[in-house]
């Protein structure tokens, strides 16, 4: 009986002492803010963030291989982005009070996407005087990703971006007229013009660029994210999200546009 | 005689082969693509066959893909997200036609929403039939396929490989191709599994399939297919006693009425079936607890000892202690009594505590048994219960006050021989009896653990470890049964005694005012000022000194023969949500629903309650209730859904079950951080809770 109940203790001991020792010992592991300066583009520099982001041949999308015409507007992109990195990557946002520029590529069909739009729209929520957000759209995953982007970017212009991005994280997207027509309905968008946008010159030149920037930034994947101008890809906490936002403050993260 | 031949050759070439792949990496000659590799994932296209044999019309191929560690590739229905790998095979030569066949997932939930696919190392089979058979065959894979951890990667590539005319099995790929082909599900009229029901609930809100099988299932799910449009949560699944029967219910996140043509996929250890199947709208109700895996005897001992530990914390806990003070009134008026006559009076209470259990035990058995689900206090769910309780506590409080004496009915007092040792040993027993009784609304730290250990096991579980709960409970009147002198320290009766007894009184009045309002909420208001009523005239009979012995026997048995019949006429069938306002940050209690939220990236906090749980009450007034636990449910980054149980429900009792609970309180904390929750212990705290919500919510702690 001895030996039993001292069995049963040393059990419900190591039980007890794992639990705590699981429960504690990662969050006291400081995670560590390494950045590698980036030679392309100019000025940016890269959060390192396990092994995640490294070692993938330069960035592919699923579509079927480019004409002449779609390779010309690919390069015509890359050129024009290129020109300007800093305005592609957060356009008009509103800079003052010293707010921090973060551009999120995300793709509506990548799971771990939703989390981090959720948790990024949570973010300016909670801090609008330290962040401002760019959203970018990166379908790779096939043809409903895209239709699903281009119907993003449509509601876009009505202003309905977000009700649309919270839209989608709950029904999957249907590429049929009926559900754009409801889609529009329960947005409060006008519809056809939804329909209309969706295949403009606009939207398409809106997704050229954000493909563009990722090819300049090299992204393997989605979700993607510059922050000022530390380009984040893989894992990453909010708490160092945070850090970074604090260590763009401090040191200007403007320095690239400047250079560029 | 050709199949002969080949077989001979194919012996002689795995010897030969397995020579070539031990001395340095597949020859030249091996029938195989290069390899695309990166972190994700490696692919290469594989073949059975080394060259295409005379008259051959087909070949078997396969698409080995080895993912990285962390990452996931998709099933041929990714889930709510994800991309299904596609081949295209334009550019190949003497190819008719290659199907692509899928061996039966697995699950995984990313950041809480489910995903079916492939982790560690797949192979696609494909079929692949010639244009002119036994002619060379040249094929040209484009390979699109996607893989995700926190990132997804998509990758589009090209494998060639070339058959020529020629005989031989390259054995380690018709190996791997073979082993996988086995893991396709098989068509209906092949597999001892069959589809009997397929139906949606009343509010479209889940998929009911029921399903038998010759052979008893082991580690099963169940995947329904209706196209992209339509996703699904995490099945609750359950088999029956000798797991031929399987009763599976997935909450559907996202619903079309023109979805595909559906079928159902369900894989189990080593078989897997995909049927077509037919909706209908009448679904059966589950009929199975959740199978557990049998427990060692070391495991039995040890949840003993927690119940035993679980069942002496009660003893400090609120619910108990009235009963304590009825004890001390006895042993206060009893200091004239002899060592031997004190011992046994707290032996035969500790016997009370027991056999309370044991008959607990015994009912949660047979509840069992006839499919009841059943849990931790669940009796206070009845009225008839609460009321007869009421009843009790408040006699005994008025008996303290001195409104009248407790005296045995005389018949019984003759039966026992007019011995008063005896009869105060029925009260003693009594005594047990209700300490039992009212511990169960309470939990204790430890106890959930026990009971849910004991409910989840064999009969033979149950018993034990409700003896040990019952001997932990009962342990402060063993030890006075086993030094009886400890009484002797008591002070002399005197003045004092009458304070002790107001105060004593004034303990149970406080328990019986916690049973009105548990009646209120069972029963109604309208139950609740009948049997208040009725207890006061019961009370009023009993105390009237010059009454009729028989009118007031008739009065008495009047009064609980009208409680506990009237307590069931009288009770109002809907419980109208007490507490919850309309400015309440609670939100109404949907199992259903907590998938879809936490896939769309919110937290959920799940509270279940009831009325007469008193842990719960005191969870609410100390942590719920109050900041910074209140502050943070309120601050709209956390959904909180407060499940009622004061009356039965048949959705909380499964929602506790599938956490393996079978008492309250029961909090668990749902988020993409902890797509499967985090249950939190029985007694909160607060900086319990606001872990398990950061943790919950925090969304770069998982990868899976």
């Amino acid at each position: 009986m001895d030996s039993k109940k001292r069995s049963t203790l040393l059990t419900i001991g190591a039980v007890i002492a794992g639990y705590a020792a699981l429960r504690t010992v990662p969050s006291l592991l400081p995670e560590k803010l390494e950045l590698e300066a980036l030679d392309r583009p100019k000025g940016f520099r890269r959060f390192i963030a396990g092994e995640t982001s490294g070692s993938f041949d330069a960035f592919v999308g699923l579509d079927s291989p480019d004409s002449v015409d779609v390779a010309a507007r690919k390069a015509a992109a890359i050129e024009r982005v290129s020109a300007d990195i800093c305005g592609a990557l957060y356009g008009d946002l509103d800079m003052s009070n010293a707010r921090i520029p973060l551009a999120s590529f995300s793709d509506y069909y990548c799971p771990f996407c939703r989390v981090q739009t959720k948790s990024f729209a949570d973010m300016t929520s909670k801090m609008p005087d330290q962040v401002a957000i760019a959203w970018h759209e990166l379908p790779l995953l096939g043809d409903s990703s895209n239709l699903a982007a281009k119907a993003a970017l449509a509601a876009k212009r009505q202003g309905a971006y977000v009700a649309f991005q919270e839209r989608l994280m709950t029904s999957p997207f249907q590429a049929t007229p009926e559900y754009l027509a409801r889609l529009s309905e329960d947005l409060g968008v006008d519809g056809e013009q939804l329909v209309a946008d969706m295949e403009s010159p606009e939207v398409a030149r809106e997704l050229e660029n954000s493909a563009a920037l990722a090819q300049v930034f090299a992204f393997v994947g989605t979700p993607a994210l510059v922050i000022g101008r530390t380009v984040v890809q893989g894992q990453v906490s909010d708490r160092m999200i945070r850090k970074i936002i604090d260590l763009e403050r401090e040191e200007g993260w403007d320095l690239a546009c400047v250079s560029a | 005689m050709k199949g002969a031949v080949s077989q001979i050759w194919a012996g002689l070439l795995s010897i030969v082969l397995g020579c070539v792949i031990i001395l340095a990496a597949a020859g030249a000659d091996a029938a195989e693509s290069e390899s695309v590799s990166n972190p994700a994932v490696t692919a290469r296209l594989i073949s059975a066959e080394n060259g295409i044999a005379p008259d051959a019309a087909s070949v078997s191929l396969g698409l080995a893909l080895e993912y990285g560690e962390g990452w996931k590739g998709y099933w041929r229905t990714p889930g709510e997200v994800g991309l299904a790998p596609e081949i295209n095979w334009s550019g190949s030569t003497n190819l008719k036609s290659a199907e692509l066949l899928w061996p039966a997932p697995e699950r995984f939930e990313a950041f809480g929403i489910e995903n079916f696919g492939y982790s560690g190392q797949v192979v696609l089979p494909i079929r692949a039939r010639l244009e002119d058979a036994g002619q060379p065959l040249e094929l040209r894979a484009r390979v699109s396929l996607l893989t995700c951890s926190t990132v997804c990667v998509p990758h589009d590539f090209e494998l060639s490989l070339a058959l020529p005319q020629g005989v031989g099995i390259d054995t380690n790929s018709a190996r791997q191709i073979a082993t996988y082909a086995d893991r396709v599900p098989a068509v209906p009229e092949n597999s001892d599994i069959r589809i009997s029901v397929t139906a949606l609930d009343a509010r479209d809100s889940a998929l009911i399939v029921v399903a038998t099988s010759d052979t008893p299932f082991d580690e099963v799910d169940v995947f329904p297919e209706f196209g992209p449009l339509v996703t699904f949560g995490k099945p609750d699944i359950r088999l029956d006693r000798d797991k031929t029967e399987l009763w599976a219910q997935i909450p559907i996140n996202a619903w079309t009425e023109e979805h595909a043509e559906p079928s159902v996929t369900i894989a189990d250890t080593a078989r897997a079936i995909t049927a077509p199947i037919t909706l209908t709208s009448d679904p059966p109700a589950p009929p199975f607890s959740s199978a557990n895996p049998r427990t060692s005897l070391l495991k039995v001992v040890a949840v003993a000892a927690i119940a035993f530990l679980g069942g002496l914390i009660l003893n400090v806990m609120p619910c108990v202690l009235p009963v304590l003070s009825i004890k001390l009134t006895s042993v206060l008026k009893a200091t004239g009594q002899t060592r031997q006559m004190t011992r046994n009076g707290f032996l035969f209470s500790a016997l009370g505590v027991l056999a309370f259990v044991w008959a607990l035990a015994a009912v949660l058995l047979f509840l069992q048994w006839i499919g009841v689900s059943v849990g931790w206090g669940m009796q206070f769910q009845n009225p008839v219960f609460v009321t007869l309780m009421f009843m009790v506590i408040t006699v005994f409080a008025a008996n303290l006050f001195g409104a009248f004496e407790i005296t045995l009915p005389a018949a019984l007092q003759d039966r026992l021989g007019a011995s008063n040792a005896r009869a105060g040993y029925i009260s003693d027993f009594g005594t047990g009896l209700l300490a039992a009784i009212l511990a169960t609304p309470c939990s204790a730290p430890f106890l959930g653990t026990a009971i849910t250990f004991a409910l989840a096991g064999t009969s033979l579980d149950v018993i034990v470890i409700f003896t040990a709960l019952g001997l932990g409970l009962a342990l402060p009147y063993l030890v006075i049964a086993a030094r009886p002198e400890l009484v002797t320290r008591l002070p002399r009766p005197g003045r004092w005694m009458l304070l002790v007894r107001i105060l004593l009184g004034g303990l149970l009045l406080a328990t019986a005012a916690w049973l009105l309002f548990v009646l209120v909420g069972v029963a109604g208001g309208r139950a609740a000022a009948f049997i208040t009523s009725l207890t006061a005239v019961f009370i009023v009979a009993a105390s009237i000194p010059q009454a009729n012995q028989w009118v007031r026997r008739a009065v008495l048995s009047a009064c609980v023969f009208l409680a506990i019949f009237g307590a069931g006429l009288t009770s109002t069938p809907d419980r109208t949500t007490p507490g919850v306002d309309a400015t309440s940050h609670w939100q109404d209690f949907e199992p259903l629903g907590i998938a879809r939220r936490v896939s769309e990236g919110e937290t959920v906090f799940v509270d279940v309650t009831a009325d007469w749980c008193l842990t719960c009450k005191a969870n609410k007034s100390l942590v719920l209730d109050r900041d910074p636990v209140r502050a943070r449910l309120r601050g709209g980054s956390v959904i909180a859904m407060q499940a009622d149980w004061t009356r039965p429900d048949d959705n909380i009792a499964r929602f506790l079950e599938r956490y393996d609970r079978y008492g309250i309180p029961f909090n668990i904390v749902f988020g993409p951080g902890s797509p499967s929750g985090i249950a939190l212990p029985e007694i909160l705290t607060p900086q319990a809770v606001l872990d398990a919500l950061d943790t919950a919510s925090v969304r770069s702690l998982v990868s899976e």
